[in-house]
């Protein structure tokens, strides 16, 4: 029973950094697609459209730091908080950055169309950040309390 | 991918359109869209032929009887998957029903026997057949004004609230979807809107007119039309 919540204490501490490279990945190839699509459509302002599409590599920076502050000795008391605070951190982060993938590309696909509306149209994609950044700030302070 | 990201770089890559009736042709050509078209897996691009060539009227022989449309309309059917185009497929032809009821009605023609048309209304319309709008200006505000419009012999402005009502529609689709193949197909959809616009003119209408007349005319030998080659 004892290696059972080891290993979940050990899950916890890699899922935020594993969770949140996905995170990175999947959010950075959707807004990614979108821009090589609209740079086949626009004569200029490319360098935005890459810039755009690399918002959602914060996702794995949060997780990184989160699992730096996690990694300690893993011990039964302390096993279930690790898993706790790192799975469902990484699954936030995840969430954020799939979804901001989608809104970067989203804001990319609209300023194609319409480049003075280029600030406006990242709203979205900031607010999604502040979501993971809320995740990434209290799974540290959270983070704290684990012996 | 998802099937809701599966088209993302297609769709980022065509341009948008602009407002209908002020463009004088569509944001990019039927070429150019082809192309880009060939991204489209398999499936997809036959479904996608299927739901336009559905739609078309230039696809329909000019002698098609209402049960080989109807029955054409089903067979599109089949072969769309996605449920939101199949919707959208049946509600353009629910649409086109009530508007070929209006015309024969306006000609004068009798109570149709049985049901009438595709989708919902295809009972309730001969039902209804006295009523100005069949009693559907509920779910279709816009027979009201249609239905004046014939009165006044007006095709043009005719044509010009039927595609606006179209495009509307689409519009209200195309606002659920984002980057999936749906995301695609609604835009082909609203691209041949603006290219039935674009190409409405006296020259090719002239040109359709006398073609319909020499079909028929067709069992006719001994008339020879002026102009026309042997």
């Amino acid at each position: 029973m004892n290696e059972l919540v080891l290993t979940l204490g050990w899950l916890g501490i890699y899922a935020p950094m594993a969770l949140g490279a996905a995170a990175s990945a999947i959010g950075c190839s959707i807004a990614g697609m979108a821009s090589i699509g609209a740079m086949t459509e626009t004569e200029g302002g490319y360098g935005r459209f890459v810039g755009v599409s690399a918002f959602p590599s914060t996702m794995v920076i949060y997780g990184i730091v989160i699992m730096f502050t996690l990694n300690r000795d893993v011990t039964p008391e302390n096993a279930g908080g690790l898993f706790g605070i790192g799975i469902l951190s990484g699954i936030a982060l995840m969430y954020c950055g799939i979804w901001q993938g989608r809104a970067c590309a989203a804001a990319i696909n609209a300023t194609k169309e319409k480049p003075e509306i280029f600030g406006l149209a990242l709203a979205p994609a900031a607010i999604i950040e502040g979501f993971g950044v809320f995740a990434f700030v209290f799974a540290l302070v959270i983070s704290a309390g684990i012996s | 991918m998802s099937g809701q990201d599966a088209y993302i770089a297609l769709m980022c890559s065509l341009p948008g359109s602009e407002r209908l009736f002020v463009a004088k042709q569509p944001p990019l050509s039927r070429i150019r869209l082809d192309r880009r078209l060939t991204a489209l897996t398999p499936e997809d691009a036959k479904a996608l032929h299927v739901l336009e060539h559905a739609l078309s009227w230039s696809a329909y022989d000019m002698d098609v009887t209402d049960a080989q449309a109807i029955q054409r309309c089903r067979q599109s059917l089949h072969d769309i998957p996605q449920p939101s185009l199949r919707k959208l497929f049946i509600e353009r032809m629910e649409m086109r029903s009530a508007v070929a009821a209006l015309r024969l009605r306006n000609r004068g023609e009798p109570v149709p026997s049985g049901s009438f048309g595709v989708g919902r209304w295809s009972r309730h319309i001969p039902a209804n057949w006295g009523d100005p709008t069949f009693r559907l200006e509920r779910p279709m505000p816009w027979l009201k004004e249609a239905h004046q419009l014939l009165d006044d012999e007006d095709p043009l402005g005719l044509e010009r609230l039927l595609l606006s009502v179209s495009h509307t529609q689409l519009k209200r689709h195309a606002a659920r979807h984002l980057f999936d193949f749906e995301a695609i197909a609604i835009y082909v959809l609203i691209w041949n809107i603006f290219d039935r616009w674009g190409q409405s003119s006296a020259a090719e209408a002239a040109k359709r007119f006398e073609k319909l007349a020499q079909q028929a005319m067709a069992d006719v030998a001994d008339i020879d039309f002026e102009g026309a080659s042997a």
